[in-house]
């Protein structure tokens, strides 16, 4: 079937399956930040920009993603930079494989939370995995750019 | 799941009528749970279109759309003004916010998963279901009979009801699927609900008319508890361990609403 999907403010037309999901779309229209993990929901890795508000792109069919706005962190721009900075002050970039997807909640956890705490940093942040299990420095990195002590 | 088409009917007669036509069809809700089963479908009905995504607060109830997001439930505003905020609570440590913001309340109903923590939570609240062929029932006729189904869930409507309320749930990991979980309320009477046994939730019969009868036994509700209800092994846990936890919960939960 042919979609037409609202990506990082560029409209782009394709032939999808009935059954594919946002994830390997986006993959084949060259969107590679956005990353194949566990493919069930579980890891994060996925996670894309609807309407402003983060989602697993694995469990979104392509076809129902049309009409909604899509952003992966290629779309943030100079606003990925900020918190990818942060996060590399505390030398917490790693392997980078879930860093995408840590930068795209980050950015929806800033537009979301009005009066962030470490707690409430945790658990907005409690789905995206990182398989170096290096916590703490990303964690270091980002409650600096919240500006949470 | 693999499915060949994808349909997205403008009103909700037409849906029905596709749904009744073609017995391999799906109705989908966030497309989450139902993305990882191995089943095979000729057509998906995405109900998208139906405006079905709301809560809306009446005189004495709360509607809920089916296709209302987890994550809107949870950080409703008028959701947590009734309960003793027990819908946020059973749903804050669901695997993570972006799944929360995919998955929808009808299709965590609708799929009847023995894990489901909003159904352990809904089950001690006067919940009703709202279908579009047979009306309405409760949500404890919905769970204990399967062969309600082929139908679309529209909406849930909630009682506002004051009182306490407490969710306690055991998880081997912070955002896993719960090993056990438990919801108490005492609006008019005490409630109580045992889920991820691993089968779906039950509401406690026995243990609820023994607290109501003397508030002052927990520890002997929280021990007929594990009598009551039947407990399996699945990877997460045995069944003895789960009998132990369940009794555990329930008198925390208790403790906390008659405090």
């Amino acid at each position: 079937m042919k979609i037409t999907l609202k990506i990082n403010n560029q409209v782009y037309t394709t032939h999808i399956d009935a059954d594919e999901s946002l994830l390997d779309t986006l993959r084949k229209l060259g969107f590679k930040s956005v990353k194949k993990g566990c493919d069930t929901g579980t890891c994060g890795v996925c996670t894309v920009l609807k309407n402003g508000k983060p989602v697993l792109s694995c469990q979104i069919l392509a076809a129902r993603a049309e009409g909604h706005d899509i952003t992966t962190v290629e779309g943030l721009g100079e606003k990925a930079d900020e918190i990818v900075d942060a996060i590399v002050s505390e030398g917490a970039d790693q392997c980078g494989y879930c860093g995408p997807s840590l930068v795209v909640t980050t950015y929806a956890m800033k537009q979301e939370l009005k009066d962030p705490t470490i707690e409430k940093i945790n658990q907005y942040l409690s789905g995206n995995l990182c398989r170096c299990s290096g916590y703490e420095g990303q964690l270091r990195g980002i409650k600096k750019y919240m500006g949470v002590k | 799941m693999r499915f060949e088409k994808l349909v997205k009917p403008g009103d909700l007669e037409l849906a029905g009528q596709i749904l009744k036509d073609d017995p391999y069809s799906v109705i989908l809700g966030g497309y989450t749970f139902l993305r990882i089963s191995d089943k095979k479908y000729s057509t998906a009905i995405d109900l998208s279109d139906l405006s079905l995504d709301y809560i809306k607060d009446n005189k004495t109830q709360i509607e809920i759309g089916s296709y209302t997001t987890l994550r809107e439930i949870e950080t409703s505003s008028t959701i947590n003004r009734y309960w003793g905020n027990l819908l946020p609570r059973s749903l804050e440590n669901l695997v993570g916010i972006q799944f929360r913001n995919n998955a929808t309340i009808g299709g965590a109903i609708c799929c009847r998963l023995g894990f489901s923590e909003i159904i352990t939570a809904l089950l001690v609240l006067d919940c009703e279901l709202v279908f579009k062929e047979i009306g309405t029932v409760s949500l404890l006729d919905y769970i204990s009979n399967r062969n309600i189904k082929h139908d679309i869930l529209k909406k849930i409507i909630l009682q506002k009801r004051e009182g306490k309320s407490s969710y306690q749930a055991m998880r081997n990991s912070s955002t896993d699927l719960p090993i056990l979980s438990v919801a108490v309320s005492d609006f008019d009477k005490i409630s109580i609900a045992v889920g991820a046994r691993p089968a779906i939730a039950g509401l406690s019969e026995k243990a609820s008319r023994l607290i109501n009868s003397d508030r002052s036994k927990i520890a002997e509700t929280a021990e007929l508890i594990a009598e009551e209800f039947n407990f399996g092994n699945d990877l997460r846990s045995s069944s003895e361990y789960r009998k132990k936890i369940a009794s555990v919960l329930v008198k925390h939960a208790l403790t906390e609403v008659l405090s």
